[in-house]
């Protein structure tokens, strides 16, 4: 819990490093990782990344899973002033080179053909990261603010491409300091979150690891997907603090045998991302005694802003609110529409090259800024808020953010389709299902299995309809507005639910 | 042959939401091609571990080895050949 003090990230690391270099820092898989290792293999990356034209204020993509490397990766690029850009490795190729435009990052990290590779983006340049890792010069880490940019996170858009979450070190810091204190990490904890870089959720064990001295456990990709894998290696890596999306701990507990406890060593069970159905949550709860359980809430756009820990006397017959504002942050609620606002420390500085969108996003209230989080919520007498809906057309299924004019949007680019529209019902224990509606040229233009392959190639797999309806027209109100009603309830009423 | 009939079976008929519209053939990438997601994937492993009495590992199953019909027949047909059935 006592850490060292400020609020740059990398600094952390390097004082923490200083203090124990041989605490273990990173278990992957059987692989370990020291502080002292850690750091050196950093400062050598980050003088390659400074070799290859790296400065302050620049941006360093990292198309890669969640790996020993990886991590050193987001640190090297903070140590030379630039921010991390995480995009997912299996996101389609065209949406991978839209993210890497749009942030116009100066060098890339990826895989090619198994060899892991740094890049320039502009004029070549490409040194293998073994050969990085062995360089002799050490850096020093350049100076920079609270203020400078530490990651930019990519979100799904309504307009059609995914848009750029800047997050301050200082919002990064507000938010990881809090989780150390309230939940008293320390360094003989073991923390975990199973979700992938580009996810707010993994700033929780990456930098807890460095503020705190605690491990950072690691699940490979080949474990993360199956939860009887992942709730083993939970016990096998004795990991005592865990954050993920509630639908992994609903899977580890239906599949993974964490319906016959955590391990002796879980003492911390946190999730955020979408809600929790009440009556696994008791269920769960009831399987972990002695484990702390909490809700945390909040977009990419603030990071965690409210949190509500799990009480033993728990009615399962009620929704579980998000309850009351983290200590840094400002929350309130437009009395009109009953949508959430939220501000203060943890909040984005705005959206990558997106000034309007930026300013769409705030509202100013009594002199403070808030973010719309378009969440409708209630407040009860207790003044814990309560999640009620969106006051929009995102949508969440297995905590990633979905935006359905995204799909449209997308879906319309195809030669063949004239017009989409897409709606999301929730079928309760399976989660939430998406139909897409696609009106193409003609009826023999296309087939849904053409329109399910061009999904799987232009978004991500979370992102692709359950359900592709080809149709001859879509409904429209009176004002020309696609019907979305009448599409749901079509959607419903023709799935088979079983 | 039995492998692949089966499996196609329970793939229409629980994982693939389009309805008798879709065919699949012994090649198509039911995962890369987004037919099936990280959901179905479980639920397509559990099928198989239950439908032809093996327990498989983490590392000897992924998305790759599970993207075809013809894959997962091969698969199956290893784990079977390979391991005793466990008891």
């Amino acid at each position: 819990m006592p850490g060292p003090e400020g609020s740059l990230l990398h600094e952390w690391l390097l004082k923490t490093a200083r203090k124990s270099p041989d605490g273990l820092a990173i278990l992957e898989d059987g692989k370990t990782t020291s502080f002292g290792d850690l750091l050196a293999q950093v400062e050598s990356v980050a003088v390659t990344f400074f070799e290859l034209g790296v400065r302050q204020g620049d941006r360093v993509a990292l198309v890669l899973p969640k790996t020993t490397e990886s991590i050193v990766a987001v640190f090297a690029s903070l140590f030379v002033g630039a921010s991390y850009v995480p995009i997912h490795p299996r996101w389609p190729k065209e949406r991978i080179a839209i993210a890497l435009d749009d942030c116009a990052a100066q060098i890339v990290v990826a895989d090619s053909d198994g060899i892991l590779n740094i890049s320039r983006r502009a004029g070549g340049g490409t040194v293998e990261w073994n050969q990085a890792l062995s360089q002799r010069r050490v850096i020093r880490p350049v100076l920079q603010s609270v203020t400078d940019a530490a990651i930019i996170l990519f979100t799904s858009g309504s307009t059609g491409n995914p848009k750029g979450v800047v997050l301050s070190h200082g919002a990064v810091s507000a938010f990881v300091k809090w989780t150390a204190q309230e939940f008293q990490i320390d360094s003989r904890d073991r923390v975990a979150s199973p979700s992938p870089l580009g996810f707010d959720l993994s700033t929780f064990d990456i930098f807890n690891m460095a503020w705190c001295g605690a491990t950072c456990v690691v699940a490979p990709e080949s474990i993360v997907w199956m939860p009887r894998f992942l709730a083993g290696y939970l016990r096998d890596t004795r990991t005592t603090c865990w954050y993920s999306v509630p639908s992994i701990l609903a899977g580890m507990y239906d599949d993974g045998g964490l319906a016959h406890g955590g391990g002796p060593d879980l003492r911390v069970a946190l999730f955020a991302g979408e809600v929790f159905p009440s009556p696994k949550l008791t269920l769960l709860q009831a399987a972990l005694p002695g484990v702390v359980l909490a809700n945390l809430y909040g977009p990419t756009e603030t990071n965690v802003v409210t949190w509500h820990r799990v009480p033993l006397t728990f009615d399962s017959s009620e929704p579980l609110p998000i309850g009351k504002p983290c200590p840094y942050a400002q929350v309130t609620m437009d009395p009109e529409t009953g949508e959430l606002l939220a501000g203060g420390a943890s909040t984005m500085s705005g959206y990558w090259n997106r000034p309007e969108e930026t300013a769409r996003a705030f509202i100013d209230l009594e002199g403070r800024r808030y973010y719309r989080t378009g969440d409708r919520v209630s407040r009860g007498p207790s003044g814990d808020y309560t999640f009620i809906g969106r006051l929009d057309r995102q949508v969440k299924r297995r905590g990633f953010r979905i935006e359905l004019g995204e799909i449209e949007a997308v879906l319309a680019r195809h030669q063949t389709v004239l017009e989409a529209a897409a709606v999301a019902y929730d079928r309760r224990d399976r989660g939430t299902a998406i139909t897409a509606f696609v009106r193409s040229v003609s009826r023999e233009a296309t087939t849904i299995q053409e329109i399910r392959a061009y999904c799987a190639s232009s978004l991500p797999l979370y992102m692709a309809p359950d359900r592709v309806v080809l149709v001859e027209s879509i409904p429209k109100g009176n004002r020309g507005k696609i019907d979305y009603a009448s599409l749901k309830k079509a959607a419903e009423d023709s799935d088979s639910g079983d | 042959m039995e492998i692949k009939v089966e499996v196609r079976k329970y793939v229409i008929e629980n994982l693939v939401n389009d309805g008798p519209a879709i065919s699949l053939s012994d090649t198509t990438p039911l995962i890369t091609g987004g037919l099936i997601d990280s959901i179905g994937m479980i639920g397509l492993v559990r099928f198989i571990e239950s439908r032809f009495g093996i327990e498989f590992a983490s590392r000897e199953v992924d998305a790759h080895r599970l993207d075809t019909l013809e894959a997962i027949e091969s698969l199956v047909f290893k784990k079977l050949t390979q391991a005793p059935r466990p008891l």
